[in-house]
């Protein structure tokens, strides 16, 4: 889950303040856990430094509002277009998978396509390393391997999932 | 080798001509493992049928291992399979009355040469495939995965150079299913075997060198793990 891009698609199409990106993140993160507010203002700022966001005038509640710039919406959309690599435990595809939703994405199933083609690739390779194992008699890798697979095999379904019912009528 | 050159299956009812395979093109190495992956209907079973001599094509040539099992009569394919090629089907097609290792050695007993020694090796497969102590009992009152380690034992009790599977793990649940494709893939490096398995499940592909995408009565494309974009191919295919 990353934060940065939390509160980029939470800019995407509208102004928020730093309190309504707050409880805007929770909602988007669902069961994953809360975000600490000075992590809002801390990522804020440096989003601002990097001239993705743009501050703009105080409300009529005197607080600060934010919008994302141009080039912060050129960075979201390339964010959401790569797909996810298994090793990696830092990035999450489904929380970007829901970015792509909050901000109606145009580019989902090109999203959803590209990581599929990751995940089959993970599923031949690792397929290919279990049996290895198994045939040097490696018992303990072939299990977690064959765990892994397992995982890999829920992430392939719930996109199947997804795109049948993107082309339900 | 297995060479496929302008292979054409049709089927009629009545005046409908339904041309199931359509000019399939195809070299399989010895040795090779290769899964052939397509929708329902898409003829992949049928290709199977005529790489087993089960069927005669329409048109078109079938080589295997140098022979051309596609100018043979009904009975010459019979006997070339019997000596040449072991199926595995995916609901076992077993003898229910027979018991594990009658099954097994069946093929020996219909060639008429089963013997001592053949009847050794018999069980020594029986303990390959894992079912040492379940070798009296009658094939109907065993398990899916147990009954496909019967047919799996039966299909290998002649020696065959080649192997075809149809849809082995269709009617078993993924762990099964992992014990069946470990098995084929154990038998395959140890004896260099050709396995040509057809699938729904890339979970059962993956085991495979190569895979063949099979759409409307044709080869849509061949890939292998060497390809830098079989990945992107595949999903193209399964979207």
């Amino acid at each position: 889950m990353s934060v940065k891009y939390g509160i980029m698609t939470l800019l995407y199409d509208k102004k928020c303040h730093g309190y309504e990106l707050k409880i805007e993140l929770d909602q988007l993160l669902g069961s994953k856990g809360k975000v600490n507010p000075g992590q809002i203002y801390t990522t804020l700022d440096r989003l601002i430094r990097d001239e993705l966001v743009i501050p703009l005038d105080i409300d009529e509640q005197e607080r600060k509002l934010f919008t994302l710039d141009v080039s912060g919406k050129t960075e979201l959309e390339e964010w959401l277009l790569e797909a996810v690599p298994y090793h990696s435990t830092k990035e999450d595809f489904f929380f970007k998978w829901i970015c792509a939703r909050k901000i109606d994405y145009a580019n989902e199933s090109q999203m959803l396509e590209q990581q599929k083609s990751m995940v089959l690739k993970e599923v031949m390779d690792l397929t290919k390393l279990k049996t290895d194992l198994l045939i040097k008699g490696d018992e303990n890798n072939y299990l977690l391997i064959t765990g892994r697979l397992l995982h890999l095999e829920a992430d392939l379904n719930w996109i199947t999932q997804v795109e049948n019912r993107q082309t339900k009528p | 080798m297995i060479k496929v050159s302008g292979l054409v299956k049709s089927f009629t009812q009545g005046k409908n001509i339904t041309e199931v395979l359509k000019d399939v093109n195809l070299e399989i190495e010895e040795g090779e493992f290769v899964a052939i992956m397509g929708p329902s209907g898409s003829g992949k079973s049928t290709l199977l049928q005529l790489l087993g001599g089960l069927d005669s094509p329409t048109n078109g040539k079938i080589e295997v291992g140098g022979k051309a099992i596609s100018e043979m009569s009904e009975n010459q394919r019979t006997i070339f399979r019997r000596k040449n090629i072991g199926i595995i089907f995916q609901n076992y097609q077993l003898l229910n009355n027979l018991t594990v290792e009658e099954n097994i050695a069946f093929p020996l007993y219909a060639d008429g040469t089963l013997d001592k020694e053949k009847m050794k090796e018999v069980k020594e497969l029986i303990q390959a495939v894992g079912l040492n102590e379940l070798n009296k009992k009658q094939a109907n009152l065993l398990s899916g995965g147990q009954q496909q380690r019967v047919a799996i034992a039966r299909s290998l009790v002649n020696q065959p150079n080649v192997l075809l599977a149809d849809e082995p793990t269709g009617n078993l649940d993924r762990s099964k299913a992992e014990e069946i494709l470990l098995l084929l893939t154990q038998f395959h490096k140890k004896n260099n075997q050709t396995i040509i398995m057809v699938t729904h499940d890339i979970f059962a592909a993956g085991f495979a060198d190569k895979i063949i995408l099979f759409k409307d009565g044709t080869i849509e494309q061949i890939i292998s793990r060497e390809d830098e974009n079989y990945a992107q191919y595949l999903a193209n295919f399964m979207a």
